[in-house]
Parts: structure tokens; sequence; C-alpha cells
């Protein structure tokens, strides 16, 4: 039970403590306060119990699918707030007098809608086994352990993306941001793929013999990129195409920034 | 003409299939279904705890509360073997998709 906890609530907070890095050392980065991050911890925790105390009623909802759409649709405003973060940073980076407001609020909204139901799947696990008077020590002492090295790989990423010179380093960002965002959309189609709301495509490869998604490699990568072995169509170009997105977004923050900067 | 708007899951009927979590153990372990044909599993939860439906090689992973069920579609799959398991009981839940 021990182990189990440890892989089970790591595998729940990694991609979580990546998206949380990134932002911090993007924000740092650009000498924000973080006051958004203080304001979007209270209020995830207020969602995940939320979000647990209804999965009974969520779940029966859209004639089934409702557990579904609603993670689906949490994961599509966390890309979308990765595109939206991308555009306001390099607007407020190129463009010094325009302190653009919406960007703690995007960064707090992608916080709120990417840790809410990793962290929710936590709870459930928590008070589902934790009521057991064999099962309560490991529950919890895995439970920490996964946490405490989730925390702890994202602290690293954190460490080494201030510790790059800053063009660089807002580079990083950038990259990480756009891959975490497409690899939520690719996740999301197959929530509603298992609803029966998209098709399912025959997969394009199959790379799980080289990297198994069970691998330490491949969860590590799952929690970047959104690793999938075996991707369909659909989310092979909806990858490509959110990737595109927010190069796009990117490409338009700058000339945003220095439009008002102005010649 | 109506017909032409109707979705493709109206007109061939999906072939549904039961699984039972008991004692954190997945009834039957192994469930054969039909080769490129897309089906419904309704997974019902009998135990008291929660459970997390999860495969990594079907790409499915859903949790269901003690008591509930859930529908979970799969599929149209190539002929294979496609394990899946309880995410928070992995040592004992553990069960397969045959598809031939």
């Amino acid at each position: 039970m021990l182990i189990n906890s440890v892989i089970f609530v790591l595998r729940e907070v990694l991609e979580a403590a990546m998206i949380i890095s990134v932002l911090l050392a993007l924000a740092v980065n650009l000498r924000e306060t973080l006051r958004w991050l203080l304001v979007a911890l209270p209020i995830t925790a207020a969602t995940t119990v939320l979000f647990a105390a209804t999965l009974d009623t969520m779940t029966d909802a859209f004639d089934g699918a409702g557990q579904e759409v609603i993670s689906a649709s949490l994961q599509i405003v966390v890309f979308l707030c990765t595109a939206g973060i991308v555009y306001c940073a390099q607007k407020q980076r190129y463009g010094v007098a325009t302190i653009t407001r919406m960007l703690p609020v995007l960064m707090a909204l992608a916080c709120v809608s990417a840790l809410t139901r990793e962290a929710s799947e936590i709870l459930i696990y928590i008070i589902g086994f934790a009521a057991s008077e064999d099962h309560r020590t490991a529950i919890f002492a895995g439970s920490a352990v996964g946490t405490g090295i989730g925390v702890s790989l994202g602290v690293l990423l954190y460490a080494a993306l201030r510790a790059m010179p800053p063009e660089r380093s807002f580079s990083f960002c950038y990259l990480l941001l756009a891959l975490i965002g497409a690899g939520m959309v690719m996740q999301s189609t197959m929530l509603l793929e298992q609803v029966d709301w998209l098709p399912v495509g025959r997969p394009l490869w199959d790379s799980s013999a080289l990297i198994s998604e069970q691998s330490l490699t491949g969860q590590l990568l799952y929690a970047v990129f959104g690793y999938e072995a075996t991707p369909g169509p659909i989310q092979g170009w909806l990858y490509l195409a959110c990737i595109l997105a927010v190069t796009v977004a990117w490409a338009l923050g700058q000339y945003a920034g220095r439009e008002h900067y102005g010649p | 003409m109506v017909m032409v708007f109707l979705p493709v899951t109206a007109l061939a009927k999906t072939p549904v299939f039961k699984i039972e979590i008991r004692d954190h153990l997945f009834h039957p372990a192994e469930t054969a279904i039909p080769a490129n044909t897309k089906v419904k599993l309704v997974v019902y939860n009998r135990d008291k705890t929660p459970e997390e439906f999860e495969s990594y090689e079907l790409n499915r992973e859903k949790v269901i509360m003690g008591g509930r069920k859930a529908n979970i579609f799969i599929g149209p799959l190539p002929p294979g073997i496609y394990p899946y398991f309880g995410e928070f009981n992995p040592r004992t839940a553990q069960g397969r998709i045959v598809v031939e």
C-alpha cells in the first residue's frame, strides 16, 4: 500500500508541480508579485473539495459523461490560459509601459484549473482508504513521500529555470507552457473519446515499446509534454495546432508590446 | 435526409459489457470484445471505497465512487490484449480486455 500511495500521489502531484514551477519562474522573471499564487491556492483548496464532494452527481450528469466533460473543460481552460500568459508576458516584456493586469489573473486561473482535478483525486483516495485502520499509516506516509518527491522535482525545475540567463529562461518557460498546454488539450480529447463525444481514430504510432507510459521517464514526459504512446490523428493534429497557437500568441504579444512602446 | 444527420452510434447499436469491482478485484478479470468495434463498458463498483479505472493501453481513466457505476467507451481496436487496473488498488485490481 505504501509504494502504491507514493506512486499514485507522485503522478498526480508531478503535473501540478511542473506547471506551478514554470509559472513561478516566469512571474519572477517578469518581476511580478506572487499574489496570484496566494489567491489561487485557497481557491484551489475550495474547488478541490467541491469537485471531490460532487463527483457522484457530476459523473451522472450529461448522460454519464459529466466527469469527463468537466475535467476536459478544465484542461482546455489551462491551455487557453497558457496561450494568454505567453501573450501577456511577451507584451509586458517588450512594452515596459504596459503592465497588463491580465497576467496574474490568467496565472491564478491556470493554477486552479490545473490543480483541481489532480488534487481532488488525491483527496478521494485519502478519504476513501484512510478510514481503514490497516492502511491509514501507509496511505498518509505514502502520500507525504509522493508529494515530497513531486514538489522537489518542481523546485528543481524552478531552480533550473531561474539559473539560466533571462533570455533563455523566458524561452524555456514559453516552450514548457506551450507543451503543458498542448498536452492538456490532448488528454482532454481522450476523456471525450471515453464518453463517445469524439470518435476514436487509429493510432498514428505506438512508442510504448520505446518509452512505456508506466515508466518513470514516461510519467515525467507525460507531466511535461502530455506524452502519449499511442496518439490518434485527433491528438496529433490538435497537439500541433496548440503549439502553433501559443507560438502565434507569443509573436502577437511581442508585436503588441513593441507597438505600444512605440518608435 | 434525416438519416444523414443521425450520429453513427444511432445506426449501429454499441455492444455493452459489464465489469464489477468487488473486494478490489475486477469480475470478470478478462473481457473478450470484438475487433474494430466500439463497445461500452459499464463498470460497477460494488465496494464501499472508491476506485479509479485506469489503462495506459486503452487511454482510459475514470474515478468510480463506492457503490456507483461508470460508462467507459473503448474501441474500435485492433486485435490484442489491453490491460487495465484499479489505480487505488493496483496490486489486486487487475483486468484485461482481449480484442479478438
